[in-house]
């Protein structure tokens, strides 16, 4: 056997292999996890970092903001526990906010893979967990030590021996202990599938040292993040959007440095942390950003270390774009998940083929109860907004972003919670016009059937703000969430009781170029579809 | 004397197998496809078929007939104007679809529209709820209405009827159709408890509007072939294949359209199996590899796996997720987009991709010589001498290599800085690669254990590659079947007649009381069976398999369990297994995701139910009698049939040898042939590589041993 080549056909198969096993892992992943939010929501990212402890590859499907996240993560990791201090079978793990994914609710679990005695690469699954004490899911909390337990970096297993007393401490301190532990043993289960196909891998190819295939791999990557980058006009791009807070409303700026092959983000000018969770961690605010600039400059690249070279992201210490602790940041993507909107808009004129309207965006609902039965039950309920149209592109219907949750189907939902979904719609004329116009979003219905009270967490967004269209597009239509008929804070926390009403209305995307330049025969179809 | 004819329909050709039952002789046929009425090519090639073996009409006892029609239809939209009654508040469902990207960072997404659209769509005030229980009740007259005005505004010839939770209660949709059947006799009314009674309301209904949608259409079509062959005076029974490999009446196939879809290529997995029944190994890969697909099935025990949901009409070629999403029973095939015409280019990492894009037949390859420049995997397997110019197809159409080399040189190997024929190498190598990459995850995500299996290859570039994929995957044997071109109207002959029913009705097992077969297996048996009888299967042929899907209280995705006995529709001894569902559950578990157990409850979710009547004569062997008889022993045959000597490139060789070439058709059994080796037959090439040893075996099946284990990259 030979060292493969790293020419474009060599690297081309091992780089699919490897992408190949991180897919296998997420599909291990989804369907070992007991949480609708997993397994039908795919809140989940799983990756193999290489021993420079940079990102090899990210399975297809993961959240975007997960990517700009994992080498910090790994990093931290290892302070705690370095290399040569750890062994097969070793299982680590931490959710706290600044070291994993910018909230305690992302469990990010870490195997080291070894051969022949030491460690040649890091596998890492990070899934949003149910539930984790605390509060539960929202932007109530107004400091850090209201939203759950914290774990800092521990190992889960040593030697392939489970902590029991990590299990115990964990059931007791979730409403969901049976989901939480599942969840917690799905991510075990992937990142032991992902140490054993590695070592397949790595056995069939002959593959010695990873690392030099991963600096090629990353090589490759960066030069096509940069080539699609010196594209762009040199300048300096600025932003500025206004969104919805939980009492007032929040600035975010950014001024966006293209020079040569590089991008530079910052969001000096952002405003300042606030007192509820909804502050975003840096390591959230770089992870959205990255992906932004990726959507529109090497979409087709896979994800690694390479395709994050290019671009540099800072924010002002204790804006709400680095908020440091004891800042509350559960619902931190809130105002995270609107970084890809804001660099769209900045971008527009370097690229503006490339670029996307605003979108109506997800929104997420967190319910706390019991069923019928007595089971109790903490879960996210997800409905999403329309997507925003591109130049030439209508935006389609009720698509899930920035973020990538799935829809959780009607029938699946009430038999899990026994809440029942009285009308689940489209909302026609809720997409911006434009020569393409912006996606519709949907009208959800809800009524409590479970005979106790609910308590039930908002966190909407687009309801102040609705999506802006983009180069004479119009906007969309604002989200809105009424109770009992009667229009309720875009954030924030209270109980549902018997028999009474939940109504969301979903935003609309924005549409792309003036209205006067769409098509006749399109428009003519939108009003026979009755979406106008 | 017996005989029963295969007839599957693909895009360009139409082939036939006609088996003579009392001889076990099988003899084939091929034909173009007559895409504006494809029964015409159908009853034309019967007769000629007829005809040319001297076989009278009266003596066909069945046709077996295979077609993807039906996923045409909805790829290219010529289904009926169909329209749909909808629990009121959720007539959108289909728009809406489940709200997920298919790619993360592609902000131009399309998605396929539904197929009935939007102004299309009716509701009614009706609800059952999570528990079966009817929280509104139907009110007919409201029903009456919205289908009126359905039919008068958009004249609907078919009705889509898909309300929440009619899988665990059916009677509103029940009474729809019932009033349809008085009202509208002339509407084709699918409701969505028939179709598929599963939970999850966007794939349940979306199957139900594809079946409705294509219901008309099919419906006239086999009633053009009916008519046909009762014009050709055949009166034996006519039978259609489904996605999952069973055979039904034509009664059943006209319901059910939607279980028709991927009827051609199940049959093609089916010959998989049958093959590896044949050569007494339980566990084998089926890969087949044509002009712009290539497909694979896992056989495990002698049957191809099965799965219950399947895309079509995907915007993105081979993006999941860009599809319609249909549910019903349908063989378990991994679909890939490399073929002959896939097209080799830079992607935009600057490294070499094959496929998905398809030069198609037409312009096709650079070496066909009809205009097409792009460089493809067929141009690659011309320059590195797998195939031979002067003999594609027989010898009927003559491949420019010299092109071939250009395109290679001019779009894959300067622009990437690589030298000619490591370019035309790579893009062999990449194919195999993608094939091997896909079965992996495909075996890992179903617990399929494939290292020491055989494979099973055929179609016209499956015999090129199976060797070098097979060795990607440490498969020690690979057996190329004879008549490889009409593996899919072969299968059509070996398939018995079956039907499959699934149920969902969740419940945990610790609640499954003493009547539990017949609480909830009873109605899906009665129905599966029912559908046997109604084609003129007795009792006591009919045997039934029953699978459940299991999973731990709180877990989303299922794990199919198969009940350890095969009985018939009495359920003798089913009752009895109760107490061993939960090791049963474990032991499948501990296969697909392995190791870690947990104490957690058990629930069933879905009960499936198969009904099989008997074995076919075809599924027992058959010589193919159109392949010319070969006198010599086998050990002769290898010096008459040898044609010579090619360059073609092995890389564990060094790069190009001499490898001797062979005409297949001449090889007898007992022939044994070492590699390099290049053995031909009119639709193919089988490349066997340095070291591994070919031989033929009794029924002249070519069965290739690897040599040892080589990869490289």
């Amino acid at each position: 056997m030979t060292t493969p080549d790293h020419d474009p056909i060599g690297l081309k198969i091992l780089w699919d292999r490897l992408v190949g096993i991180v897919d296998e892992g997420v599909s291990t992943l989804v369907r070992a996890a007991f949480s609708t939010v997993v397994r039908e929501a795919h809140d989940l990212s799983v990756m193999l970092l290489d021993t420079d402890g940079e990102l090899l590859a990210q399975g297809t499907h993961s959240i975007p903001s997960f990517t700009g996240s994992a080498p910090a993560t790994l990093a931290h990791m290892l302070a705690r526990f370095p290399p040569e201090t750890l062994a097969p079978g070793d299982v680590v793990v931490t959710n706290d906010p600044w070291m994993g994914t910018g909230h305690t609710y992302d469990i990010n679990v870490m195997a080291p893979v070894f051969r022949g005695g030491r460690v040649v690469a890091y596998a890492l699954s990070v899934t949003h967990l149910p539930d984790v004490g605390g509060q539960g899911f929202g932007s109530e909390a107004t400091d850090i030590h209201q939203e759950g337990l914290r774990l800092p970096v521990l190992k889960l297993a040593r030697g392939g021996r489970l902590d029991r007393l990590l299990f115990d401490l964990l059931r007791v301190n979730v409403r969901v202990p049976e989901q939480v532990v599942g969840d917690v043993m799905a991510n075990v289960a992937c990142v032991n599938v992902l140490g054993r196909r590695l070592d397949a891998f790595m056995d069939e190819y002959a593959v010695a040292d990873l690392t030099p295939l991963s600096r090629r791999i990353r090589a490759f990557s960066e030069r096509a993040v940069r080539s699609r980058i010196g594209e762009m006009p040199d300048g300096v791009y600025p932003a500025e959007m206004t969104i919805e807070g939980v009492d007032s409303p929040l600035t975010l700026r950014c001024a966006i440095t293209v020079r040569g092959d590089s991008i530079a983000i910052d969001y000096a000018g952002t405003d300042a942390c606030v007192r509820h969770g909804i502050n975003v961690p840096f390591c959230f605010t770089n992870g959205y950003s990255i992906h932004a600039v990726k959507c529109v400059a090497a979409a087709a690249v896979p994800n690694n270390g390479g395709t994050t070279r290019a671009i540099s992201v800072s924010a002002p210490e204790g804006s709400i774009l680095d908020a440091r602790p004891p800042c509350a940041v559960a619902a931190r993507h809130s105002v995270g998940w609107f970084l890809p909107t804001l660099i769209f808009r900045a971008l527009a004129p370097a690229a503006p083929g490339a670029v996307q309207a605003d979108s109506g965006m997800i929104a997420m609902v967190a319910f706390r109860g019991a069923r019928r039965d007595g089971r109790p039950f903490a879960t996210l309920h997800f409905a999403s907004g329309g997507f925003g149209a591109a130049d030439g592109n209508d935006g389609e219907p009720t698509l899930s972003t920035p973020s990538s949750n799935a829809a959780i189907p009607v029938e699946v939902w009430e038999a899990a919670t026994g809440i029942a979904v009285t009308r689940k719609a489209l909302r026609p004329g809720s997409g911006g016009g434009g020569a393409a116009r912006g996606g519709l979003g949907q009208e959800v219905f809800m009524r409590n059937d479970t005979g106790r009270d609910l308590v039930v967490d908002v966190m909407g967004v687009r309801t102040d703000y609705p999506a802006q269209g983009m180069f004479g597009g119009g906007a969309g239509a604002a989200r809105e969430i009424r109770v009992n008929g009667r229009k309720v804070a875009r954030k924030g926390r209270f109980v549902l009781r018997p028999g009474e009403t939940l109504e969301r209305y979903e935003a609309g995307g924005g549409g792309f170029g003036d209205p006067a330049d769409r098509p006749l025969d399109k428009a003519a179809e939108d009003r026979r579809l009755g979406l106008v | 004397m017996p005989y029963r004819i295969g007839v599957d329909i693909g895009g360009t050709f139409t082939d036939f197998a006609l088996f003579d039952e009392s001889r076990r002789a099988m003899a084939i046929h091929k034909r173009l496809t007559t895409p504006a009425d494809p029964s015409t090519a159908v009853l034309d090639g019967i007769a000629a078929m007829l005809a040319e073996n001297g076989v009278a009409v009266s003596d066909v006892d069945a046709v077996i007939h295979g077609t993807t029609l039906v996923t045409n239809a909805v790829i290219e939209r010529r289904g009926a104007a169909t329209g749909m009654l909808a629990t009121e508040g959720f007539m959108d469902i289909p728009d809406m679809r489940l709200e997920l990207r298919y790619d993360m960072f592609d902000l131009r997404l399309r998605y396929p529209p539904p197929v009935v659209p939007r102004y299309m769509r009716a509701e009614a005030p009706e609800r059952i709820g999570h528990e079966g229980d009817v929280q509104t009740p139907l009110r007919i007259d409201d029903a009456r209405a919205a289908i009126q005005g359905l039919v008068d505004a958009h004249g609907i010839e078919a009705l889509a009827v898909c309300f929440l939770h009619s899988y665990l209660d059916s009677r509103h949709e029940d009474a729809v159709r019932e009033l349809c059947a008085r009202e509208f006799p002339d509407l084709y009314v699918s409701t969505s408890s028939e179709v598929f009674p599963q939970m999850r309301e966007y794939e349940r209904w979306t199957t139900t509007m594809i079946n409705a949608y294509t219901r008309p259409m099919f419906d006239r079509y086999l009633q053009r072939l009916e008519q046909g062959l009762d014009g050709l005076g055949i009166v034996g029974r006519f039978y259609m294949m489904t996605s999952n490999g069973g055979t039904v009446t034509p009664d059943i196939a006209r319901r059910f359209p939607v279980r028709m879809m991927e009827s051609g290529p199940a049959a093609g997995a089916l010959m998989s199996a049958h093959h590896a029944r044949a050569l007494g190994i339980p566990d084998a890969l089926g890969f087949d590899m044509g002009g712009t697909t290539a497909k694979g099935a896992l056989v495990r025990g002698g049957a191809p796996l099965k799965k219950y949901e399947m895309e079509v009409a995907r915007v993105h070629e081979f993006k999941k997720g860009s599809g319609l999403l249909v549910k019903v029973p349908t063989i378990d095939m991994i679909e890939i987009g490399a073929g002959g015409g896939s097209i080799a280019e830079a992607d935009d990492r600057g490294l070499v991709q094959v496929g998905p894009r398809s030069a198609g037949a037409d312009p096709g390859p650079a070496c066909y010589g009809r205009g097409g420049a792009r460089a493809t995997l067929t141009d690659a397997n011309v320059v590195l001498g797998y195939l031979d110019p002067g003999f594609f197809l027989g010898g009927e159409m003559r491949l420019d290599k010299a092109a071939a080399e250009n395109a290679i040189a001019e779009h894959v190997a300067k622009p990437l800085g690589l030298a000619p024929i490591r370019a035309a190498w790579g893009i062999h190598e990449i194919v195999d690669e993608d094939v091997a990459r896909a079965f992996r995850v495909h075996a890992s995500e179903r617990g399929f254990d494939y290292r020491g299996c055989s494979m099973v290859a055929f179609g016209g570039s499956g015999p090129v590659h199976a060797v070098g994929v097979a060795r990607k995957l440490r498969i020690p044997r690979v057996v190329f079947p004879l008549a490889a071109g009409v593996m899919s109207a072969l299968g059509l002959l070996v398939s018995p007649l079956s039907f499959e029913v699934l149920r969902s009705n969740l419940v945990f097992l610790d609640d499954l009381g003493d009547d539990w077969v017949e609480r909830y297996l009873r109605l899906p048996v009665d129905e599966a069976c029912g559908h046997l009888a109604g084609a003129g299967v007795s009792e006591s042929d009919i045997a039934v398999t029953l699978r459940l899907d299991m999973r731990y209280h709180g877990q989303g995705y299922e794990i199919e369990v198969t009940l350890p006995v095969r009985g018939g529709p009495d359920l003798a001894g089913v009752s009895d297994l109760r107490p061993r569902l939960r090791e049963l559950f474990e032991a499948r578990y501990a296969e697909v995701f392995s190791d870690v157990l947990l104490e957690e409850s058990l629930e069933v979710m879905n009960w499936k139910v198969e009904a099989t009547g008997p074995e076919t004569e075809a599924s027992r062997g058959y010589a193919v009698s159109g392949a010319g008889e070969v006198g010599a022993s086998g050990e002769a045959s290898v010096d008459a049939a040898r044609k010579g000597t090619r360059p073609a490139y092995f890389p564990e060789a060094g790069g190009f040898v001499e490898a001797s070439v062979y005409d297949r058709m001449a090889l007898a059994p007992g022939a044994e042939i070492s590699g390099p080796a290049l053995i031909e037959e009119r639709e193919s090439t089988c490349v066997v590589g340095p070291g591994d040893t070919a031989r033929v075996d009794a029924r002249r099946n070519l069965v290739v041993d690897l040599a040892g284990e080589v990869v490289s990259a």
